[in-house]
């Protein structure tokens, strides 16, 4: 008898469990309605009030805490300068779809496992542990940054039809074009990697999502900074803060990869 | 036949807990080789060293020629388990399953696609192949579990209970694969609570409590234990002389009267039981008929796990 198996490589680990997962995530309508609610909610709220705000200028009274609020914005004309902080405004919010999408596929993706019992068979194959948490966590990351990007594009889309020369100038600000390219699938990865590092520690995916939620708290803060211009971030700043994203992404992918090992799973998992 | 698993003082500790304690287990290459032990006595435990999927405490094996610890991917590669429970992708169809776990064991497209149909159809599943896992009934979840551990053709399938929980027809049905799957000469390594089971499909087994108690043919240890016992039906009933002309055979250890048959017992009744039929006839009793009794091999388990109990 001829032993047909033999290590796969890791592109076709990667393949496979990207598509396994999103053959399972597709047939889990919950999920797709979880993973798909926040961006289109985000997308058509940020449409709505960049278009709001053309259409209802500010008064004396509003301008007076809007110009307090965001210094960056003094002497721009009125409507402009609500716009233009509105639009940015939502571009936070656009950068909290890759700490909430896949955080929820990130979650099911291990907690669904441990209670479907799939993780035995699975580890039982001769993947090494490493690449299949690689290919977790790609089959994860790459939906949250598609989505991510696909909002991103249609609320330009949008701006660019109903916003003014300073909302459009704010939405495709250089630093901001950096941070959809760069820090969304950094930040996603943290997000992923943080979701699957609680996973190996609860069995509840609610819990699990609380816990992951506070990745959105840093994203927020400086978000809120920046548009109010307590802190002026630049391409540089923007870069930097993406380097130090790879290493923190780098450190909670190797803390998930502690965690989540063979005997552990098996034995200690409950 | 060759030797397809070897453990040398196989030791596995959680903590303060001895979950396996120095099993030295030899498998042979094409048998169907029964594991039999009380609730919490370390089968699931040994199976997951055997498979590499837990590293050992101390103590060595070799599996399949690979030696554990060192060639933890080829033995992975090499063996095939059946879990405790199936689980499979319930939302993904059978061959959606199946073809996932081909391409995990690195098989490639075209190999992959001829062993999902090829195992589908053994396991009688072909006509479900697209219907999601959910819709199944325990039982073809159950051959779709084996069906994933034999995919990938291994030396050796570890099968952990493979009839828990399944209606007759069910567990007959599985039952009927493992000895398919066995007659394609792969060996069997049968985790089971079912003592019939392991009656019916083993050529060895082992009674295992942390450690190895004892390892035979089913019919070795019943016969050493229990010796053989034959009944010999006389009609209309069996006389006292009848009795006495039984014990005058030669080789009769031991014969009395039970329900209105001569029960006998000898250590060789192909040779002794036409002795005493002739005996019998010769005496003028009518033999309706002989019949050999097997002691179940219930009995003989929990006589040795038992005696192992007091005497550990």
């Amino acid at each position: 008898m001829t032993v047909l198996a033999r290590a796969p490589s890791r592109s076709t680990i990667i393949s496979s469990v990207c598509v396994r997962e999103w053959r399972e995530a597709r047939a889990n309508k919950l999920l797709v309605a979880m993973t798909l609610f926040p961006p289109l909610v985000i997308l058509a709220a940020g449409i709505f009030a960049v278009g709001a705000a053309a259409i209802y200028p500010p008064n004396e009274r509003d301008l007076e805490a809007i110009y307090a609020a965001a210094p960056a914005v003094v002497g721009l004309d009125p409507a402009q300068a609500v716009q233009g902080i509105i639009a940015q405004y939502f571009l936070i919010l656009f950068m909290l779809i890759p700490t909430i999408v896949p955080l929820t596929i990130a979650v099911y993706s291990v907690i669904g496992e441990k209670s479907a019992r799939t993780l035995e068979p699975l580890l039982a194959t001769p993947v090494r542990i490493g690449e299949l948490l690689l290919a977790k966590s790609v089959a994860s990351v790459v939906p949250a940054v598609i989505v991510t990007w696909l909002a991103y594009l249609f609320y330009l889309l949008a701006v660019g039809a109903v916003g003014s020369p300073a909302a459009i100038r704010a939405v495709t600000a250089p630093r901001w074009v950096l941070a959809m390219i760069v820090m969304v699938p950094l930040i996603t990865a943290l997000s992923v990697n943080l979701g699957i590092l609680i996973s190996t520690r609860v069995n509840d995916v609610r819990v699990a999502q609380q816990i992951g939620g506070l990745v959105v708290v840093p994203v927020v803060a400086l978000g809120i900074a920046q548009v109010t211009g307590r802190v002026v971030l630049d391409e540089g700043s923007f870069i930097q803060m993406s380097l130090v994203l790879l290493v923190i992404d780098a450190v909670v992918f190797a803390a998930a990869r502690l965690a989540f090992q063979r005997e552990n799973i098996l034995t200690r998992w409950r | 036949m060759g030797t397809v698993l070897r453990s040398e003082g196989l030791t596995k500790r959680f903590g303060s807990l001895l979950a396996v304690d120095g099993l030295d287990l030899e498998v042979r290459e094409g048998e169907v080789f029964g594991f039999l032990g009380p609730n919490g006595a370390g089968k699931t435990t040994t199976l997951r060293l055997l498979c590499a999927l837990i590293a050992p405490s101390a103590g060595t094996a070799e599996i399949a020629g690979l030696r554990l610890g060192r060639d933890d991917g080829r033995i992975r590669a090499s063996v095939g388990i059946l879990t405790e429970h199936p689980g499979l992708y319930e939302r993904l169809s059978a061959r959606e399953n199946l073809r996932f776990f081909a391409d995990l064991y690195g098989l490639g497209a075209a190999t992959a696609d001829a062993q999902v149909e090829r195992f589908l159809r053994l396991m009688g599943l072909w006509d479900e192949r697209d219907r999601p896992v959910a819709m199944f009934s325990r039982g073809m979840k159950q051959k779709m579990a084996i069906a994933r551990a034999a995919l990938h053709e291994p030396r050796i399938l570890f099968l952990d209970e493979p009839t828990t929980g399944l209606d007759p027809d069910a567990a007959r049905t599985v039952r009927e694969l493992i000895l398919a799957l066995a007659r394609e000469g792969r060996t069997v390594f049968l985790c089971t609570h079912n003592m019939d089971e392991a009656d019916r499909l083993c050529d060895r087994i082992a009674f295992f409590r942390q450690r190895v108690i004892r390892i035979d043919s089913p019919d070795r240890l019943r016969a050493e234990l229990y010796g053989r016992s034959v009944e010999v039906r006389v009609v209309p009933a069996p006389l006292p002389h009848h009795l006495e002309t039984v014990r005058a055979v030669p080789g009769v250890n031991e014969a009395w009267l039970e329900n209105g048959s001569i029960v006998l017992r000898t250590a060789d009744p192909t040779r002794t039981d036409p002795e005493v039929v002739r005996a019998l006839v010769a005496a003028g009793a009518d033999v309706a008929f002989v019949s050999e009794r097997r002691a179940r091999l219930e009995d003989v388990y929990l006589r040795i796990v038992h005696a192992d109990e007091v005497e550990p």
